[in-house]
């Protein structure tokens, strides 16, 4: 293995030794391969791709300042190529909707349209991902790097088949993002929070407003749906960002992420409960943008439609007490379910090999750290 | 008062019951349901009803629609829990309608009745959560394995009003919540090929010919293949292994849903536009086309099959040839479908000319010197749909917030 290690973010491939790439295979087949997933180099690279993102949008205080740096969602606007790169894309991604309109046609539930929209894309696919800086990067291994990275972003878009959604589809897209930055795509950012931040916040938010948008042209169904007993029909991912948005501020990039609190100016928890406060949030906050799409498309009292939202909505610790369980339910209820992750491709970028990686004492520390933290 | 209406009352009010409570009711059911075969036999009149998952508001809302227990005959085809917020009560009130009125109450197993589908969908979380332990649960697992698989619907009349000439040649008709009519489709006669009578009785165009629910094609309307047989109620369907109705009952059911299997595959299998069998997309059951449905009834003697299952946003869904009817009880479904529910009531033959007793599965049976009139109408079930929205819900107030889960501490 050439990456190059740094404990708190994502390694980056060696462009000189790149890893031999594959197609992505399914690897976990029964309910016992999770537990081999979970000792994967995979697991480790997704739990600490999505650590790196979470807390580059921990609000920031220095000691002396009087007030705190905050990173709400707003103007999509960035000089940031390799960001420009990803948000060309998924604009021309959010155009194909208008190409296959749903069909007018009786059906079940979900509109059979939608498997018009995934043939475009993935007709498209190869077009798509050779075009511009997202091109040059994926030229990496004569190509081959290609064909693994385009079945995550087939992936993160829902199944045509069952026409549905869900969190393992959400999981395809980060895992996207997350070749993206292993094959150095995004080294033309600013390091060390930066970049994580334009990712989450010009790139993720739109990804996430697509799929509403998918949802809602093409009714489909929740991927697995507990109803009323899962914490939303469709996402994890913006409830783990939007809360570290709205946390109590760090006052070095050393620290670690905040366990509760809140950030001033934050909305409180309870919040949430209130569809005004709801409303006016959404464009700023991630977890109010998750919230307030529930309300677009649900009827009835919140509390009935969505109780574990809430019943979190009830916390008393602050917005970091929110982020830490969060994670904690993500790693428990996404990343440990076999029903959500056999889904999940393996290659060379998020390999199934198992992690034996040999670690100085630091790092080892800091790995427990953050796995503790993940778990 | 009996302790049984006692807890019906608090149940109606929407206000779960002791865990003391549930275990003695659970044990009252399970003595019960022991005693039933695997396949109930129910005669008309009975108002068929699909899935509920948990939406209890809108239960309430059927039975004010359908009429409530006992004046009413219901069935209900499972999938009583899961995803919605009131599993516990919607299935408690069923199960002490049952034991209150055992002759009023068909239930029969939706494949959400079993102990794996509700630790993942919800109803495991709910009991759970209102209870603070998983007793409640148990109890109510321990009732699943003892519900029947189907039912035979038997002396349902072809008429739907008997005595009242008007509604004589009445084969579909489609009610609203308030019991206004929306529309009604006559009964076709036997000797037209459906197509042809429907392009000129009609006047509208050949693909919207149908009641909603219906196909709305000009091929739904209107039974074929065998217009005296009996109703066969399932959750989900028919399975491969199961071609005559006797199978049904030498299945060993009480136990927990089997991945695979005859009992599996009533439980979870699907109608589709397909020849044959087929690999079903759920990962449990098996996809059925018309051809395989139009075999089974001829026979087994049924003139059609009703089940539930899947989400129709019509409330209902007939077909191949109204051989088999999807039936969904649970209007916008977690609060997002925007579906309407119906359920499907079925009338007493009073005549003595429709559908009366046979034996079930007597394959190669003689018609009796009996033959199909030609020209008059055919002698399936008449049908009629209920058709209803969710409950009004500004009456529900907010209750306190609970505990959050582990993650949360």
């Amino acid at each position: 293995m050439s990456h190059v290690q740094n404990w708190t973010s994502l390694g980056i491939v060696d462009p000189s030794s790149p890893p031999v790439f594959q197609t992505p295979v399914k690897r976990i087949h029964q309910t016992d391969d999770v537990g081999r997933f979970l000792v994967s180099l995979a697991y480790r690279d997704i739990g600490l791709f999505i650590l790196q993102l979470n807390h580059a949008l921990c609000p920031r205080q220095p000691n002396g300042s009087s007030f705190p740096s905050v990173f709400p969602l707003g103007p999509s606007s960035t000089t940031t190529a390799s960001i420009q790169s990803c948000q060309t894309l998924l604009s021309r991604i959010r155009n194909l909707i208008g190409k296959a309109p749903p069909d007018p046609g009786s059906q079940r539930f979900g509109n059979v349209s939608f498997r018009k929209w995934y043939q475009l894309l993935n007709a498209e696919l190869d077009d798509l991902l050779d075009h511009g800086l997202l091109g040059e990067t994926l030229r990496i291994g004569n190509g081959h790097a290609k064909d693994e990275v385009a079945s995550y972003l087939l992936g993160a878009f829902g199944s045509p088949q069952r026409l549905d959604y869900g969190t393992g589809h959400e999981l395809n897209f980060i895992a996207f993002i997350g070749c993206l930055w292993k094959l150095g795509h995004f080294k033309d950012g600013k390091q060390g929070g930066g970049i994580e931040r334009e990712i989450v916040l010009l790139v993720v938010e739109p990804y996430l407003d697509i799929v509403r948008q998918l949802i809602s042209t093409y009714t489909l169904e929740p991927a697995g749906s507990h109803g009323v007993w899962g914490l939303d029909d469709h996402s994890f991912i913006p409830y783990i960002f939007g809360s570290a948005q709205l946390t109590r501020p760090i006052s070095s990039e050393l620290d670690s992420m905040p366990t509760e609190g809140s950030v001033r100016g934050a909305p409180k928890p309870s919040d949430v409960t209130n569809p005004t406060i709801v409303e006016d949030m959404r464009q700023t906050n991630m977890y109010f943008s998750a919230v307030a799409f529930i309300n677009d498309v649900k009827k009835g009292p919140f509390w009935e439609h969505s109780p574990m939202l809430f019943d979190i909505s009830g916390i008393k610790d602050g917005w970091g007490k929110i982020n830490k369980g969060m994670i904690k339910m993500f790693n428990a209820e996404v990343l440990s379910k076999f029903p959500v992750i056999q889904h999940f491709p393996f290659g060379s970028l998020f390999a199934w090999d198992e992690n034996r990686q040999v670690l100085d004492q630091d790092l080892r520390r800091e790995t427990t750290r953050s796995h503790s933290h993940l778990g | 008062m009996s302790d049984l209406d006692k807890a019906i009352a608090q149940l109606r009010s929407c206000r779960p019951i002791p865990e003391d409570q549930v275990r003695e009711l659970c044990h009252r059911a399970r003595e019960l349901l022991i005693e039933e075969g695997n396949v109930v036999t129910v005669t008309a009149p009975v108002t068929i009803c699909g899935d509920i998952h948990g939406q209890f508001h809108d239960l309430m809302e059927l039975f004010r629609v359908g009429g409530d227990v006992p004046d009413t005959n219901y069935l209900f085809m499972g999938d009583f829990v899961d995803r919605g917020f009131y599993s516990l009560e919607s299935f408690l009130l069923l199960l002490c309608l049952k034991v209150r009125y055992p002759d009023r109450m068909t239930l029969i197993r939706g494949n959400h009745e079993s102990r794996q589908i509700t630790t993942v969908y919800g109803f495991y979380d709910e009991c759970l959560r209102k209870y603070g332990s998983a007793n409640v649960w148990r109890y109510c697992c321990d009732v699943f394995d003892y519900l029947a698989l189907g039912a035979i619907v038997l002396g349902a009349s072809s008429t739907l009003s008997p005595g009242s000439p008007e509604d004589d040649d009445t084969e579909i008709e489609v009610c609203d919540q308030a019991g206004s009519i929306i529309s009604r489709f006559p009964r076709q006669s036997a000797n037209q090929p459906s197509q042809e009578k429907l392009d000129s009785s009609s006047k509208n165009t050949v693909d919207k010919t149908g009641p909603p629910g219906t196909g709305a094609s000009g091929s739904s309307s209107g039974s074929v293949g065998n217009p005296t047989g009996a109703i066969l109620c399932v959750h989900g369907g028919l399975s491969p292994l199961v071609d005559t109705v006797d199978k049904i009952r030498l299945i060993d059911r009480k136990q927990e849903v089997p991945h695979e299997g005859a009992m599996c595959d009533l439980l979870w299998s699907d109608p589709d536009e397909i020849d044959g069998w087929g690999l079903s997309p759920r990962g449990a059951g098996f996809l059925f086309g018309a051809d395989i449905v139009k075999v089974f009834n001829h026979r087994n003697d049924l003139s059609l099959i009703a089940r539930a299952h899947q989400l129709v946003m019509e409330g209902f869904k007939e077909m191949f040839d109204a051989s088999i009817v999807t039936v969904w009880s649970a209007p916008n479904y977690c609060y997002r479908c925007g579906n309407v529910a119906a359920v499907l009531e079925l009338t007493e033959d009073e005549s003595g000319t429709g559908i009366f007793q046979r034996t079930n599965g007597d394959v190669g049976r003689s018609s009796g010197g009996i033959v199909e009139p030609r020209g008059g109408p055919k002698n399936g079930p008449a049908r009629r749909y209920r058709v209803f929205q969710a409950a009004p819900q500004d009456s529900r107030g907010m209750p306190a917030k609970k505990p959050v889960a582990d993650y949360f501490l």
